[in-house]
C-alpha cells in the first residue's frame, strides 16, 4: 500500500514540477498587471529544446555533455528518498544526511560544467553558485540538527508532532521552518538570492552555468531546475508540514501544499528585490543562526 | 608467523637499500609484506606481544598498517614510471617504510622513539631530494624542527607514563594506564597530545606541511600525506584513548575544537593556492581534522561510557584515515603525473588535460569527489559517519554542549562545501577548459596513470560496499570495550548499494537520453569578441568571493600600479598585485622565531668558550648540588 502511494506520488511529482514552474510563473504575471504566459509553458519550452540540434562549445569535454544528466539524476534520486506520504515503506533509502550530500554533488557537477565550457560565463555561473553553497550546506545541517534532536532518527520524518512534547516546540518548530525556508530560497536561486528571470551577465547565477547548453541538455536542465524547485519544496512540508491519517490523503495534501508554495513563491518574487551578492554571507549566515537557536529550544527549555 | 613477516619485510627492504636496480621490486614486496601483516593482525584479532615483548601487535595497529600497506604498494607501483631514480630515494625509501612500519608494531618506547625518530630522518632526505633547488633546504629544516618538537614532547609524554607505571612496555601499558591518577592523566594527554598533533599537521602546528609535502618527488608526497601523518592519530588513539580510558571530560572537547578548526582553516587556506601540491597538502590539515572530530566523538563516548557512540567515533576516525589515505595518495600521485607531463603545477598556467591525460582525468575527478564526500565514493560514507556521531553528540546533550556539537557538525559542513568549490577548481581550471598557457605534452607511462586508476576505483567500491571493511573495524572496537554493538544498523539507513545503483542507472539513462554522442562542437559564446584563454576564470578568480568574506582570515591585500608617461590618465602598462597575508607565519612563528633568536644569542655570553669557564661551571654545580642534598 505504501509502496504503492510512493510510487504514484514520485511519478506525479516528477512529471507535474514543470507544471509548478508555470504556476509561479503565472501568478507573478498577474501580480504585475501581465496576461502571462499558461502554466504548461515549461512543457512547451522543453519539448521546444527537445527537437532542436544539440551543440557544445569548442575545448569542453565529457564533462560537460554528462552534467545535466548528473544534476537531473541527484535530483530524481532525492525526489525518490523523500516519503512523500510522511511514512516510508519498510527499508526505504529515506536517510537524511544523503540528501545533503546529493544536492552537494548536484552542486558540484553543475560547477564542473561551468568551467569546462571555457568561457567568462560559466565561471561566473560555477564560482558563484558554489559560493553560494557554502553557505547553504552548514544552514541546513542545523536544520536537519532539529529534526535529529526530534525524532532521534537518521531519516525524513514529520517533526512537529513530536515537538508538540516540548514545552518550547512551538517556537523551536517555527524557527527551524523560517531558517529551511530562507535556506530553500537560496538553494532554488529564486528572489531575493537569484532572479530566475534575468538576463543580465552581471547579476544572473544559475543562468550562467547553463548558459552554453542548448538542444537536449539544455532541456534536460530546465527540467532539472524545475524539479529542484518541487524536491525542496516537498522535503520542507514533509519535514514541517501537517501530517493526516491517511497515506492517499498525505499525497493529496502534498499536491495542494506545494501549488500553494509555487503561488508564493510567484507573490514574493514580485515584492522583494534581490539583494547584493556580496550581502549573500549575512543572509545565509542569518539563516543558519535562526536554526541554532531553533535547535536549542527544540531541546525543551534552557537548562545548562 | 607474524614475526617472520616482519622479518621478511626487514629483509626485502635492506635489498633495496643495497642495490639500486633491485630497489623498485624490493619496495613492492616490502610494501605488500606490511598489507599481508595488517590483514593477519586485524583478521587474527586481540593483541600480542611478538619477539620478547619487542613488538606489541594490536587490532588497532593492524588497521594502520593496511593503510600503510596500500599507500605504500600504489606508491611502489607508480615509481616503475616515475622518472626519478635518485640515489637518495633508493636508499631512504625502504628505510622510511620500514620505520613507519615499526612505528605501528613497536612493543615499548624505545622501540617507538628510535623508529619515530628514524622516520624523521630519513622523510627529511626524501623530502630534501632536490636540493638543488631552491627553497627545499628551507622547507626540509622547518619541517626537520616541528618533528623534533614533536619528538621531545613524545619523549616527556612516554617519561610520565612510565614514571607512573615502572614500566615503559606497552602491553603494560595497555592493561594498567587506566589507573593512573588524573592529574598525571592530564599532564600525558596534554604531553602527547601535542607531540602527536605537530607531527599529523593540526593547526597551528601545521606550518610544516604546505612546505614539506610539494618539494617531495610525487611517490614521497603520497606516502607522507598518506600515511606518515597519520601515525599521529595512531598515537592518539592508542596511548591517549585507548590506553588512558576516561580521563577529564575537557579533553574529547578539546580534540573536537582542534578538529573543527584545523579542518576549517586547512580547506580555507587550501582555496587560495593555485600550486597543486600546495594545494592538496592544505586539504591533508583539512582531513586530519575531520579525522580528528571523529576521534573526538570517540572519546565523548568513552567519558560517558557510550559504546554505541564510542564504536561509532572509532568507525568514523578510522574509516576516514583509510579513505584518506587512499584519495589523497591517489591525488598527489596524479598531481605528480600532470608535473612530469607539462612541466609546472600553476593552475593559471594550466587547462585542457583532460584531453592530454584523459587517464589521470578521470582518477583525479574520482579523488576529487571522495575528497568532497559525495556520492557514491568511500568519503561520503566515512563523512556520513562523523556527522552521525556529531549529531548525536548534539542531540544527546543540553543546552551549551548541545549547541557545541551543532556548531561542530556545521563546522564540518562548511568544510565540506568549501572543500567542494576548492576542487571543483582544482579540477576545473587543470584538466577542463582551453590551456592557459603553451605547456609541454610529454607522454607519461602507463604504469603512472594505472596506479590512480586503481585508487579511483578502490574508493568506488569501498563507497558501494562499506560494511565488510565496517565490520573488520569491528575487531578493533572490542579491543575498546566499545565490542560489536551497533555494527549492524551503523550503515543501514543510507543503503549506499541502492543510491548508488540509482546514480549509476539514472545518470546512464538520461546520457542516452540526452545523445550525448551527437552533440557538434560550435565556438563558444563571447558576446561577439574573438575568444580567447584568458577569457576564462582562472582560481584566483573563482575564489575570489570567498577572499571577500573570510576577509578577516584572510587579510587580502592587493596594490594596482600605472606605469607610463601619461600615467594617471592613459596607463601605457597596468601593474597588479594581490595576495594574502600569511597570518600564522607573520603573527606568530616570526616573533616567535625572533624571541627564540634573542635568547640564544644572551647565552653566548655565558658560552664564550675558555675552557676555565666551563671547570668553573662544573665545580659551582656540583657545589649547588652538595649543598642541596645535605
Amino acid at each position: 500500500m505504501l509502496w504503492l502511494v510512493q510510487f504514484s506520488g514520485i511519478a506525479l511529482l516528477f512529471a507535474g514540477s514543470p507544471l509548478l514552474w508555470g504556476v509561479t510563473q503565472s501568478v507573478k504575471a498577474h501580480l504585475q498587471g501581465r496576461r502571462g504566459p499558461s502554466v504548461w509553458q515549461m512543457y512547451r519550452v522543453i519539448a521546444k529544446n527537445l527537437e532542436k540540434e544539440t551543440t557544445a562549445p569548442e575545448f569542453s569535454s565529457l564533462i560537460f555533455r554528462l552534467a545535466p544528466s548528473v544534476s537531473m539524476t541527484a535530483l530524481t534520486v532525492v525526489l525518490i528518498m523523500i516519503p512523500l506520504s510522511g511514512q516510508a515503506p519498510q527499508g526505504w533509502p529515506d536517510d537524511l544526511l544523503t540528501v545533503f550530500f546529493l544536492l552537494a554533488l548536484e552542486r558540484f557537477w553543475v560547477g564542473l560544467s561551468g568551467l569546462d565550457s571555457a568561457g567568462t560565463f560559466g565561471g561566473l555561473g560555477a564560482s558563484r553558485t558554489s559560493t553560494i553553497g557554502t553557505g547553504i550546506e552548514p544552514a541546513l545541517l542545523a536544520t536537519f540538527g532539529v529534526l535529529w534532536k526530534v525524532s532521534g532518527a537518521t531519516a525524513i520524518e514529520p517533526v512537529s508532532a513530536s515537538l508538540k512534547a516540548v514545552p518550547t516546540g512551538v517556537f523551536a518548530w517555527s524557527l527551524a521552518a523560517i531558517s529551511f525556508a530562507l535556506i530553500v530560497l537560496a538553494e532554488l536561486g529564486r528572489m531575493p538570492v537569484d532572479n530566475p528571470d534575468t538576463h543580465l551577465e552581471l547579476t544572473m547565477i544559475h543562468e550562467a552555468t547553463i548558459l552554453e547548453n542548448n538542444g537536449r541538455l539544455l532541456a534536460l536542465s530546465q527540467f532539472a531546475m524545475t524539479l529542484k524547485l518541487t524536491v525542496m519544496t516537498a522535503l520542507g512540508w514533509v519535514i514541517f508540514g501537517p501530517h493526516l491519517a491517511s497515506a492517499w490523503a498525505n499525497l493529496g495534501l502534498m499536491l495542494v501544499e506545494l501549488t500553494g508554495t509555487s503561488a508564493a513563491l510567484g507573490w514574493i518574487e514580485s515584492r522583494f528585490t534581490k539583494i547584493r551578492y556580496f550581502q549573500l554571507p549575512t543572509y545565509l549566515s542569518i539563516a543558519a543562526g535562526i536554526g541554532m537557536l531553533a535547535f536549542a529550544l527544540s531541546s525543551g527549555g534552557f537548562n545548562l | 608467523m607474524t614475526f617472520g613477516l616482519i622479518t621478511a619485510v626487514f629483509l626485502a627492504a635492506l635489498a633495496g637499500m643495497m642495490n639500486r636496480k633491485l630497489s623498485n621490486t624490493s619496495t613492492l614486496i616490502s610494501s605488500l609484506g606490511i598489507l599481508i601483516l595488517g590483514g593477519l593482525v586485524l583478521l587474527r584479532g586481540g593483541s600480542a606481544t611478538v619477539a620478547h615483548g619487542i613488538f606489541y601487535l594490536s587490532t588497532l595497529g593492524g588497521w594502520f598498517l593496511i593503510v600503510l600497506g596500500v599507500v605504500a604498494t600504489m606508491s611502489s607501483w607508480y615509481r616503475w614510471g616515475y622518472p626519478d631514480h635518485s640515489r637518495t630515494t633508493s636508499i631512504w625509501l625502504p628505510i622510511f617504510l620500514l620505520s613507519m612500519m615499526t612505528v605501528i608494531v613497536a612493543g615499548n618506547s624505545w622501540v617507538f622513539l628510535t623508529a619515530w625518530e628514524t622516520m624523521t630522518i630519513s622523510s627529511f632526505f626524501l623530502v630534501t631530494t632536490h636540493h638543488e633547488k631552491p627553497g627545499v633546504l628551507q622547507s626540509g629544516y622547518i619541517y626537520l624542527v616541528m618533528s623534533q618538537l614533536s619528538a621531545m614532547f613524545i619523549l616527556a609524554g612516554f617519561m610520565a607514563i612510565g614514571s607512573q607505571l615502572h614500566s615503559f612496555d606497552f602491553a603494560i601499558w595497555a592493561a594498567h594506564a587506566s589507573t593512573m591518577p588524573d592529574s598525571y592523566k592530564n599532564l600525558v594527554f596534554l604531553l602527547l597530545g601535542l607531540g602527536f598533533g605537530i607531527k599529523s599537521g593540526i593547526v597551528p602546528f601545521h606550518i610544516w606541511l604546505p612546505r614539506a609535502h610539494p618539494v617531495a618527488p610525487a611517490p614521497i608526497s603520497a606516502l607522507m600525506s598518506g600515511a606518515m601523518i597519520k601515525l599521529g592519530i595512531f598515537g592518539i588513539m592508542q596511548f591517549l584513548l585507548i590506553d588512558l580510558g576516561q580521563s577529564d571530560r575537557f579533553w574529547p572537547l578539546v580534540v573536537l575544537a582542534v578538529g573543527a578548526v584545523s579542518a576549517l582553516l586547512g580547506v580555507l587556506y587550501a582555496l587560495m593556492e593555485h600550486d597543486l601540491k600546495r594545494l592538496l597538502a592544505y586539504h591533508s590539515i583539512e582531513n586530519i581534522g575531520i579525522i580528528l572530530l571523529g576521534v573526538g566523538v570517540m572519546g565523548v563516548g568513552i567519558d560517558w561510557q557510550q559504546p554505541a557512540l564510542t564504536f561509532l567515533g572509532l568507525a568514523a576516525s578510522l574509516f576516514h584515515t583509510l579513505n584518506h589515505a587512499i584519495f589523497k595518495s591517489q591525488l598527489f600521485l596524479a598531481a605528480g603525473a600532470v608535473e612530469k607531463h607539462t612541466g609546472t603545477l600553476d593552475a593559471d598556467h594550466l587547462g585542457g588535460l583532460i584531453r592530454t591525460m584523459p587517464g589521470i582525468a578521470i582518477g583525479f575527478l574520482a579523488g576529487s569527489m571522495a575528497i568532497t564526500a559525495l556520492p557514491p565514493f568511500n568519503g561520503f560514507v566515512s563523512e556520513w559517519l562523523t556527522f552521525r556521531g556529531l549529531l548525536t553528540v548534539a542531540s544527546h546533550s543540553v543546552f551549551l554542549m548541545g549547541i557545541y556539537g551543532l556548531g561542530l557538525a556545521m563546522a564540518l559542513g562548511l568544510t565540506g562545501a568549501l572543500a567542494g568549490v576548492c576542487f571543483i577548481k582544482a579540477f576545473g581550471t587543470i584538466f577542463l577548459g582551453e590551456p592557459r598557457k603553451a605547456v609541454g605534452h610529454t607522454t607519461i607511462p602507463a604504469s603512472m596513470t594505472w596506479p590512480v586508476l586503481s585508487l579511483g576505483l578502490l574508493s568506488l567500491v569501498l563507497g558501494i560496499f562499506p560494511q565488510p571493511l565496517l565490520n573488520l573495524l569491528g575487531h578493533v572496537g572490542l579491543q575498546t570495550q566499545a565490542g560489536h554493538t551497533d555494527l549492524g544498523n551503523l550503515l543501514v539507513s543510507v543503503k549506499t548499494l541502492t543510491v548508488a545503483a540509482l546514480l549509476l542507472a539514472g545518470t546512464a539513462i538520461f546520457a542516452v537520453f540526452s545523445r550525448v554522442w551527437q552533440i557538434k562542437t560550435v565556438p563558444r559564446w563571447s558576446c561577439g569578441r574573438v575568444p580567447d584563454a584568458s577569457m576564462q576564470f582562472t582560481s584566483a578568480s573563482f575564489t575570489k568571493a570567498i577572499r571577500t568574506t573570510f576577509a578577516f582570515i584572510y587579510r587580502p591585500h592587493r596594490k594596482l600600479e600605472r606605469l607610463g608617461q601619461h600615467a594617471p590618465d592613459f596607463a601605457d602598462r597596468l601593474l597588479y598585485q594581490g595576495g594574502t597575508v600569511p597570518v600564522w607565519e607573520r603573527h606568530v612563528y616570526k616573533p616567535m622565531y625572533r624571541w627564540i633568536w634573542r635568547v640564544s644569542h644572551l647565552s653566548t655570553r655565558m658560552q664564550a668558550g675558555p675552557i676555565r669557564l666551563y671547570l668553573a661551571y662544573l665545580l659551582g654545580t656540583v657545589g649547588l648540588m652538595i649543598a642541596i642534598i645535605h
